[in-house]
């Protein structure tokens, strides 16, 4: 039989993605999002093949386009908005005027998915709501993003990651125990996160409206999607106390934590079970240890897990990372050294998996950025193009999917119905791009 | 059409106002409302390993029958616990996942379990492991065999490293757990203070949550729903790869196109962020709380409702703000401080939302939204009455488990929402019903 990874390599293997079906092909989503968690939800179904058309307010833009590091643009681009949004259909509508409403009700007609994450209720108070859509087009699926939801006292209240972390709890957690340090947790994970959940939803009400034709309304918070991945609840009903801030271990495997190694690198190890467990002691070379914590959840109480991070914290600190994963390979335990973003960029197997992908655009050239969380084998996620100026597809989608005559267009323009840039960087292309002789900003 | 029905179908569709406050009141309680995945039957084969546990949870949520399949001593997932702290032998996050499924006992080890699962496997929609890579194509029972005799299967397999690929095999003899995953995903490097703080404040920090099993977890249900999205259009099967050490880093993105565009590794700003300020806590007379004023108006908003506008003009445009020079920033963390210790929390919000209210209402919409907030910790979240009344949390009483309270409904959909309708998991307890319900 042909070796396994020789078998997996071949059906997984990256460079057969562009000649691989696509799923949700056919697919059309309307995205009334910004910055990050409603865009993510939207990007997901981008990724695997559906036509998502963002929409944005002329000569404003979405506010993520501006969301740079350390206030560097990339050729007057954000490549924080790049990886959020790319893929999609950039359409800029002034919201605000009666014709605009006239194209998103024609477009809903048309559409299979609605995404939005305005406060709650507000798509509704501008006439594009679910109550509105759905009676053009029973059949559409409407996902609503907000931090606290659409019902309940607090449903108007405004948020952010920050916001939806400090609700659910999430943001007490990280840390030392006894100190007054908080950590939110980094690269607003508080919002790619619930808009993964949102992708999720939208699939289900895919699946359910293929059964039945039926289309439905989600109403997905932020906060609930965060306090689902927290046993903190469990935890605190079962022992009345508070779990809280736990340092740098885990307080669910003994012995775990995050260590230096005598090469100053750091490096996360663990063990997870009993056989785990075995194999570390022996490869610290404290045998004695296995018989005095046989009892997994006798070795997990405080004190005794404590004795086994620091004989582990001694051990790690008098080797290097090469040896320490060389024994974690022959005696099996869990062991990774701690990476930062340049090793995560030069990490040969995240490319040559395809998790990462260094792509070559059109417009902006080349850019490492994040493929697909999941591989799929027959139908993988892909990136088409980047992120693309404010309005760039105005006539595209205009003219495929409405009909629009250039007279047409042209009257909507006169009116300030669909615009696109001003000078600032973030939603202007880029200065050495020749937009005039672009065929799809110009379509035809 | 009669009235009556006129209103039905407002309450259906939303409407505006009372009907919407009706419509969504009713989708805060799932019973009754049809399970979109009442028709999957799922293995869940993984061991050692929550994020599979976790998958296939979301899965029995959406309606689902989820079977997960342990060795006949247990999955070791049941001893994976905070402390230790557990109910008869199982762990609390094996606890919240145990959520609407049935436990089976099957040795894979043995041929004779090895069969029987073979059996079930053509039934099946979906299969959940966590083993090495290739150990079930060895024991003759990976995707490759059985999409043989069941085509039309979805194979999820997580691992740390893939499926796939040099570092896959290499690594092959090292198991997965959810700080090692962290770390090799880029998170714990983004964790911690700034260099200057000393150890071990400035080392990379571990997340108080579990994002690297949780991520994965999640991320591998949603491949397999995107998978059987297509089964069901083509009749055809695939396998779903996540690599617990890769999730998080394709979730976020930051560390790959940040660590490409500036050719080096962020360094850890403590509490501040790197493209928004002020986005972060600060302390208050009676705790913490949470501020975020990241646009220009709210910015200038949250001066004014902290009675710093004299600082307005040295801080003026976002890039005035961003924390490219650390001690700058710090020095206008603490400035902000001063005010915020002098409030309570409760103060604190209250002023800026009664700031947000005025700047709603007023005809000139530059007045920004400062948002204060307090922080909560997971035993305060519990109690505020929001969550309570979204029935975000459920009570459970089970006899070998007792009483425990955990998080349900994450999802709200008017018409196929997730649910929890029961939480049991005493090893082998469904053998009987698997077998007779799938091989007789």
């Amino acid at each position: 039989m042909e070796n396994y990874f020789d078998y997996t390599k071949k059906i997984f293997d990256p460079a057969k993605t562009k000649e691989k079906p696509e799923v949700f092909k056919g697919l059309r989503v309307l995205d009334f999002t910004h910055v990050v968690y409603g865009p993510t939800a939207a990007k997901i179904l981008g990724q695997y093949g559906a036509e998502v058309i963002k929409f944005e307010l002329p000569w404003v833009g979405d506010l993520w386009r501006f969301g740079v590091y350390w206030g560097n643009f990339w050729r007057h681009s954000s490549v924080c908005f790049h990886f959020v949004q790319y893929g999609k259909y950039f359409f800029a509508l002034n919201l605000k005027l009666p014709k605009a409403k006239e194209i998103i009700l024609k477009m809903a007609e048309k559409a299979d998915v609605v995404i939005e994450n305005f406060a709650a209720g507000t798509t509704d108070t501008w006439g594009i709501g679910y109550s509105q859509l759905s009676k053009a087009n029973p059949g559409i699926i409407y996902l609503s993003c907000a931090t606290y939801g659409q019902y309940g006292p607090m449903r108007f209240f405004p948020g952010w990651d920050l916001l939806a972390q400090a609700a659910s709890g999430a943001i007490a957690l990280t840390g030392y125990p006894g100190t007054d340090k908080y950590y939110k947790l980094p690269d607003y994970v508080g919002d790619f996160f619930p808009g993964n959940i949102g992708a999720l939803a939208v699939i289900m009400a895919l699946n359910y409206r293929n059964k039945t034709g039926k289309g439905q309304y989600i109403d997905l918070a932020q906060g609930e999607a965060l306090m689902r991945i927290l046993p903190n609840f469990t935890y605190e009903s079962i022992t009345n106390e508070d779990l809280g801030r736990v340092g740098n271990t885990d307080p669910t495997m003994a012995p775990s934590g995050i260590f230096k190694s005598c090469d100053g690198k750091f490096v996360a190890v663990a063990a997870a079970t009993d056989e785990q467990y075995k194999g570390i002691c022996e490869a610290m070379g404290r045998p004695d240890l296995v018989n005095k914590y046989k009892d997994t959840f006798e070795r997990l109480k405080a004190g005794n897990a404590q004795e086994l991070i620091d004989a582990t914290s001694k051990w790690v600190g008098s080797s290097n990372v090469d040896n320490l994963v060389e024994l974690a390979k022959k005696h099996h335990f869990a062991i990774a050294q701690v990476e930062d973003d340049y090793e995560i960029t030069h990490d040969e197997w995240r490319q040559e998996r395809g998790s990462v992908i260094v792509f070559t655009d059109e417009m902006y050239g080349k850019l490492m950025i994040p493929g697909p969380s999941q591989m799929l084998s027959k139908t993988p996620g892909r990136i088409k193009w980047l992120a693309r100026p404010l309005g760039y597809h105005n006539r595209y989608i205009l003219k495929t999917i409405l009909g629009y005559s250039d007279e047409e267009i042209k009257q909507l323009e006169k009116e300030r119905v669909i615009g696109n840039w001003d000078d600032r960087p973030g939603i202007k292309p880029p200065v050495y791009y020749d937009i005039d002789k672009d065929p799809m900003f110009n379509y035809k | 059409m009669s009235d009556k029905e006129k209103e039905q179908i407002l309450v259906r569709y939303g409407g505006s106002g009372k009907e919407r406050e009706i419509f969504l009141k009713g989708m805060m309680n799932p019973d009754g409302k049809a399970e979109v995945l009442d028709d999957a039957v799922i293995l869940d084969v993984s061991y050692a390993n929550l994020s599979g546990d976790i998958c296939s949870s979301i899965y029995a949520e959406f309606g689902a029958e989820v079977i997960k399949i342990e060795p006949p001593e247990g999955d070791p997932s049941r001893k994976i616990t905070p402390y230790g702290v557990n109910r008869n032998g199982v762990g609390v996050p094996f606890i919240m996942e145990a959520r609407n499924k049935r436990y089976m006992t099957l040795d894979l080890r043995e041929e004779a379990g090895r069969e029987e699962f073979k059996k079930l496997a053509k039934k099946a929609h979906v299969i959940i492991e966590t083993y090495e890579p290739g150990k079930m194509d060895f024991w003759g029972i990976g995707y490759r065999q059985l999409s043989e005799i069941n085509p039309g299967l979805v194979y999820i397999a997580i691992s740390p490293y893939g499926q796939y690929g040099k570092k896959a095999q290499e690594f092959i003899g090292i198991p997965d757990s959810d700080i090692t995953a962290q770390a090799a995903s880029g998170l714990p490097a983004n964790i911690g203070d700034m260099p200057g703080e000393g150890e071990p404040w400035n080392w990379p920090l571990r997340a108080g949550v579990w994002l690297g099993w949780y991520i994965s977890g999640v991320e591998a249900a949603l491949g397999g729903a995107i998978a059987r999205y297509y089964t069901r259009a083509t009749g055809e099967g695939q396998m779903v790869d996540v690599a617990t050490a890769d999730s998080y880093v394709s979730l976020v993105g930051y560390p790959v196109t940040i660590g490409f565009t500036w050719d080096k590794a962020r360094p850890r700003i403590g509490k501040h962020d790197f493209a928004i300020y002020p986005y972060g806590f600060w302390k208050s007379k009676d705790g913490i709380v949470a501020i975020a004023a990241g646009r220009d108006h709210d910015f200038r908003a949250l001066l004014k409702v902290l009675n710093l506008w004299k600082h307005e003009d040295d801080f003026r445009f976002t890039f005035d703000r961003i924390p490219d020079i650390l001690t700058q920033i710090e020095a206008f963390y603490k400035i902000i401080e001063e005010q915020t210790t002098k409030y309570t929390s409760g103060e604190l919000v209250k002023k800026a939302l009664d700031y947000s209210i005025k700047s709603a209402r007023s005809k000139w919409r530059g007045g920004g939204v400062p948002i204060i907030m307090e922080v909560q910790k997971p035993a305060t979240a519990r109690q505020n009455p929001h969550w309570n009344k979204r029935r975000s949390f459920q009570e459970f009483d089970d006899e070998m488990l007792g009483k425990f309270t955990m998080p349900v409904n994450f999802i709200k959909m008017s018409e196929s929402p997730p649910r929890v309708k029961w939480v049991k998991c005493g090893i082998g307890q469904d053998n009987t019903y698997v077998r007779e319900k799938y091989l007789e």
